[in-house]
């Protein structure tokens, strides 16, 4: 059965058709060709497909495209500012937070999160605000190295 | 598959009515949008997450009501949660992910009637009630009998969980929900221990014990032998041992991808003796004698 979406995306309305079945990972990649939240587990564990619901973290492989109507939603792409990274993406390359870069979108965006509520993230703060983001890759450190680099620029700290 | 997003708590129950058994009630979706992909799409799918009414947290004379739609992320960064239910706060901030806590609702997570639902153990240990309204009227339900086997309650295919009461526990309590996973984050707990003790005015024994076991039985269930073992004694080494081995053979673990059911026996004695010494040690400040 379809349904119309009404929402909004990196501050642009947007309206376009789903099945209630359509996750909101599938909406943004498959029917509106946003291609930077990531299909990887699909099963809401590995952090992949994070984007912003209402200024809050989410698993958009495990919400309902349904659900978005009347929703503000911010993926990877609203974030950089034209050619300006976001300092979020400008600290993760910075401190070579990256390396295969398929956790990276996720990351970037529960960090974004996070530092949207707080600019003095406690250790604790930071393990909890990616604990839902997996990485193969990095060893984590790196990441951590990022987010706090992040914030003292954000804070201007740095 | 028929989708519908009811206005009210009466347009969701009518239908129920008519789609019951095909039906499927979809809040959070943390877990039934997993089953949509892998498993198998129900015939008609009911969003209940427009109702009014079913959110929020409040105090509510000597407990706390929270609204079936009320997320994990709600309940955990509730300060009446943090400093009433502090067994209930523990569940809820080792669940999941963030992102996760943020979706997921604990009326999910209850109807969800997982085993290792994390936060069932919590709620039994608390004598938690569940607010089930059908068509023909609502009741009252104490969670000792909501839960009938995995996935099954007694809300069957009609009914629905609005809120859940939770009684503060008596004063001097104290309690702990203790998790076993091999992750810390996001894994499903293999054992999930809740305690609740109290002692009696002079601190020297325990006058109410409760002990809640997750994921290791077809529903959560309640460790009653060795609360009734425990109580009106005072927690000495020798019984504390006793203890956690009576709550492993009240245990009836399965074997599965992520644990035997030997092995689940065995963290459930642990945690269920760790459980009684930190409960013991924080309400009479005394170490097990």
């Amino acid at each position: 059965m379809s349904l119309t979406v009404n929402t909004t995306i990196n501050g642009q309305a947007v309206s376009a058709s789903a099945e209630a079945s359509t996750s909101l990972l599938e909406f943004l990649r498959d029917t509106l060709e946003m291609k930077g939240s990531k299909l990887c587990c699909n099963t809401g564990e590995c952090g992949a497909c994070t984007v912003i619901y209402n200024g809050k973290p989410i698993n958009s492989c495990v919400t309902m495209a349904a659900d978005a109507n009347g929703a503000e939603i911010i993926t990877i792409e609203g974030l950089a500012d034209g050619d300006k990274l976001h300092p979020v993406q400008q600290a993760f390359i910075d401190t070579g937070a990256v390396q295969c870069g398929y956790c990276t979108p996720g990351y970037i965006i529960s960090v974004k999160a996070l530092l949207d509520r707080t600019t003095k993230p406690t250790a604790e703060d930071i393990e909890e605000a990616v604990s839902g983001n997996i990485c193969r890759c990095t060893g984590y450190n790196k990441i951590v190295d990022a987010i706090h680099l992040a914030a003292d620029r954000i804070a201007g700290r740095a | 598959m028929e989708y519908f997003e009811p206005k009210s708590l009466d347009e969701a129950l009518s239908l129920l009515a008519k789609h019951g058994h095909d039906a499927r009630v979809i809040a959070g979706g943390t877990d039934v949008m997993v089953d949509i992909k892998y498993k198998e799409e129900p015939g008609c799918l009911i969003n209940i997450k427009k109702i009014p009414g079913l959110t929020g947290i409040q105090e509510n004379g000597g407990s706390l009501r929270i609204g079936s739609l009320a997320t994990i992320r709600d309940v955990e960064i509730s300060d009446l949660v943090h400093h009433k239910l502090p067994v209930l706060w523990d569940s809820s901030h080792q669940f999941a992910s963030l992102q996760i806590r943020n979706t997921a609702t604990i009326g999910g997570n209850i109807c969800r009637a997982s085993p290792s639902g994390e936060t069932l153990a919590p709620l039994l240990v608390l004598e938690a009630r569940g607010k089930l309204t059908f068509s023909d009227g609502e009741k009252t339900e104490s969670f000792t009998s909501f839960f009938q086997g995995p996935g099954k309650t007694s809300l069957g295919t009609k009914g629905l969980l609005t809120g859940i009461d939770v009684p503060y526990p008596p004063e001097g309590s104290r309690g702990v929900y203790l998790k076993h996973a091999v992750r810390g984050a996001m894994d499903i707990a293999m054992v999930g221990v809740a305690v609740l003790i109290t002692p009696d005015a002079a601190k020297n024994n325990l006058q109410d014990v409760r002990i809640g076991l997750g994921a290791v039985a077809p529903t959560p269930v309640r460790a009653s032998k060795t609360e009734a073992l425990l109580r009106g004694k005072p927690l000495t080494a020798a019984l504390l041992k006793e203890a956690a081995a009576m709550a492993a053979s009240e245990s009836s673990p399965i074997s599965d991808q992520r644990s035997s059911g030997e092995y689940r026996r065995w963290i459930v004695e642990a945690l269920t003796r760790r459980g009684l010494e930190q409960t013991w040690k924080a309400a009479t400040g005394k170490e097990v004698a």
